[in-house]
């Protein structure tokens, strides 16, 4: 959607082409009983204030020509890591919150956590470079495991495509998004998010095709002539740019067939939304916004060998930010790293998976009751998405929300007018994910009009 | 177009791409991204703002010639004479 806003200002056809009913994505939302739940929202990373003009929501938004006096953002409260019987670690939009944590409970790595910032401040992530391993350079910089495991939780959960590491351009991303700028959502809903978007796009003069799949992008002589839609029409264009991942694009071209970016594993997820009563849960947080935990020996991010792995997570309560409104229902997410495999392999089997997504309900809402007092008894509706429900509303291979762990940060796929941006470009999060979209059209198409 | 034409529609399209540019003490001989805070990204909006209005195409060997308002005016001048 971006990338459609940021051509439509200055290409007079614009086209956006969206398989799903709704546009949004991940983000997106549904209704069950006349209530509007949101698809996978925990919070939006990377927020900055109206006056920082360099951060990056803010270049995003001048990008748009969106005005943020048009949007009303309610920040985060305070944040956790918690590796259970270990330790926390709290913080907020105020970097100081996280930084005389570490200092508190982590005094013998504090001068090298200084340096570590230090780097971070003056590292450039955008440059082209060859994959760097954060899990040596965290080893090597801090000397103190521990910490370097409740550093990476929150990163990898909210954007690392590969398993137990992350490139350290990523995690570069990642930690300013998270840690040095922080959380916020939107005061209303995503839907009202994404309207806002969508009429911006309207006045630019773009236009939208709902419910209207790509069967195929038209190749001639190694150009990019147009797509064919599901239903048969076909639609000649100058330039193509494509959010729905590498390989999902190359399987698209004709002849490219069943060429693979990467044999790495792609990492999925199962979340659960429990909807309760507001008066029903006093014992609850009320000052924490996401948790985000580990409660085994070592903190394992990688695909589980069984349906799901409880032993880390993120715990998110939705209502838990700065000024949002109160409502009489309340909402906790709970996600894990699940094993696409085993969910889609059950999935041919309709009572069996919704047992399997029942037991993963319940036993998520058992290790959450572990950190956060008891809930379930309370429990109004319940949702839970897994790998498979990812594939089958964004068709993303193996229903990984991260997508590939191999990323074109240039977006460039061997064609000189079709373009990779979104997720396997490799900029994560709502705000990467929009900040890509314009970096890819101005990198490539606009200089190119 | 006369350089002061040249000048104004420069801090036009600037104002535009950011409604809270300060140009009250801004030195014309001196870079426009460093005194108003501009990235690389906002700079592309100028040139494309330039192609939108008055059909220039600006080639990207040619963008430093758009480092500061007055080099901006040397640049544009011959090519804006007749707009």
């Amino acid at each position: 959607m971006s990338a459609a806003i940021r051509a439509a200002r200055f290409i007079p056809e614009v086209l956006l082409i969206e398989k799903h009913s709704r546009l949004g994505g991940l983000n997106s939302y549904f209704y069950r009983n006349n209530t509007l739940y949101e698809t996978g929202l925990h919070a939006i990373t990377n927020y900055a204030d109206p006056g920082n003009k360099q951060a990056p929501i803010n270049r995003l938004f001048r990008q748009l020509k969106l005005r943020r006096k048009d949007f009303s953002f309610c920040q985060q409260i305070k944040s956790e890591v918690v590796f259970r019987n270990l330790e926390s670690l709290t913080f907020s939009n105020d970097f100081d919150v996280f930084d005389t944590e570490i200092r508190k409970k982590f005094p013998r790595a504090a001068v090298r956590f200084q340096e570590m910032i230090d780097f971070i401040n003056h590292f450039d992530p955008f440059l082209p470079s060859p994959f760097r391993s954060t899990k040596f350079f965290l080893a090597e910089k801090l000397q103190a495991p521990l910490l370097a495991e409740m550093i990476l939780c929150p990163l990898m959960y909210y954007g690392s495509s590969r398993e137990n590491d992350m490139d350290l351009s990523q995690f570069v991303i990642m930690f300013r998004a998270i840690f040095q700028e922080g959380m916020f959502r939107p005061r209303g809903t995503i839907k009202e998010f994404l309207d806002l978007l969508f009429t911006h796009y309207l006045e630019m003069g773009g236009s939208l095709r709902k419910n209207c799949g790509v069967k195929k992008i038209l190749i001639r002589q190694n150009r990019a002539i147009g797509v064919e839609l599901e239903h048969g029409e076909t639609l000649e264009c100058d330039h193509i740019l494509s959010t729905i991942g590498h390989d999902e694009t190359l399987r698209l071209i004709s002849g490219a067939g069943a060429s693979q970016s990467t044999d790495l594993a792609r990492l999925g997820f199962v979340e659960t939304m429990y909807s309760l009563q507001h008066k029903s849960t006093p014992s609850l947080p009320k000052n924490k916004t996401i948790i985000f935990f580990n409660d085994g020996e070592r903190f394992s991010y990688k695909n589980p060998t069984d349906f799901v792995d409880f032993r880390s997570g993120v715990i998110c309560f939705t209502a838990n930010f700065q000024g949002l409104p109160q409502k009489s229902m309340m909402e906790i997410r709970s996600t894990h790293l699940a094993n696409y495999g085993k969910w889609k392999h059950l999935s041919t089997q309709p009572d069996r998976y919704s047992c399997q997504k029942q037991d993963t309900s319940r036993r998520s809402a058992q290790m959450l009751e572990n950190l956060i007092g008891s809930f379930a008894t309370n429990i109004v509706y319940e949702d839970t998405f897994t790998p498979v429900t990812i594939e089958r509303y964004t068709a993303k291979i193996n229903g990984a929300i991260y997508g590939s762990p191999e990323k074109v940060k240039d977006g460039n796929i061997g064609y000189p007018n079709l373009f990779l941006a979104g997720t396997d470009q490799g900029f994560l999060g709502i705000i990467g994910s929009m900040l890509s979209g314009v970096s890819i059209v101005n990198q490539h198409i606009l200089p190119k009009l | 177009m006369t350089n002061e034409d040249i000048k104004n529609l420069i801090l036009e399209i600037i104002k535009d791409i950011d409604d809270e540019a300060d140009f009250e003490s801004h030195d014309p001989d001196k870079a426009l991204r460093e005194q108003l805070e501009l990235d690389s990204m906002d700079f592309l909006d100028i040139v494309m703002e330039l192609r939108k209005r008055h059909k220039l195409q600006i080639p990207e060997e040619d963008y430093p010639h758009l480092a500061t308002l007055n080099s901006c005016v040397r640049y544009l001048q011959p090519l804006l004479k007749d707009a």
